[in-house]
């Protein structure tokens, strides 16, 4: 199974995509996937990132099922 | 009633202001913000030419519902709309407006205050700021 992943802001931009699909991240946790994706895409690794699963914020021990829509976002800067 | 929009047109002010009032209210606190041209940042003065916002549509809506529902258990408050605007953003334009309507001010100008600031923290909207020279994303505040 692949995971679809959204990147947006400052994120996308350092990943070059606004959206990717990675194999088996089904069953990581969000922290895992984090470090996954930080490995894929070197340029994260110097970015404090947030990770939303199913549109909502994940806290580093949510598990990441088959089917679900994970986000890679920096500190989001509205208003 | 209470609504949350994102929208890539400009925003009207005063329609904004004017679908929250119910018959109980008194008093409507409406924050116009705006793309503002000069920053300061250590010290030094920045030009922004104009602004790029981008959202996570989906879940910026969802992160507006929970601010209005919990700001309307946390004060004494009867209305809250939230209109956000995405897309290139001219200097003096809208991008953001919060209404509050309330039966007292006191209560309007607090939840305003409030839902302004998490507004910012939680709620899936990038700012870019475009300069003569380059562009930037804005620092946000500490998120979740």
């Amino acid at each position: 199974m692949v995971t679809k992943v959204l990147f947006f802001g400052a994120a996308a931009d350092a990943v070059g995509e606004r959206s990717v699909e990675i194999a088996e991240l089904a069953g990581s946790t969000a922290e895992e996937a984090i470090v996954r994706l930080r490995n894929a895409y070197p340029l994260l690794a110097n970015q404090k990132i947030n990770i939303s699963i199913n549109q909502e914020y994940a806290p580093p021990n949510a598990i990441v099922d088959d089917g679900d829509e994970i986000a890679i976002f920096t500190a989001v800067s509205g208003g | 009633m209470d609504f949350w929009e994102l929208t890539t047109d400009r925003i009207k002010i005063n329609d904004v202001a004017r679908r929250v009032v119910p018959p109980e209210c008194g008093a409507t606190v409406t924050l116009d913000g705006y793309a503002r041209r000069f920053t300061t940042r250590d010290t030094k003065v920045i030009e922004t030419e104009y602004l790029v916002y981008e959202a996570y549509e989906e879940m910026a809506l969802k992160e507006m519902q929970k601010l209005v529902e919990r700001a309307k258990s946390a004060f004494a408050i009867a209305n809250v709309g939230i209109v956000h605007r995405t897309g290139r953003i001219e200097i003096g334009e809208t991008s953001v407006v919060i209404s509050v309507a309330a039966p007292h001010r006191k209560d309007a100008f607090a939840a305003c205050e409030w839902l302004i600031k998490e507004l910012k923290r939680t709620v899936p909207i990038w700012k870019k700021e475009v300069y003569a020279d380059g562009e930037a994303w804005s620092e946000g505040e500490a998120a979740e």
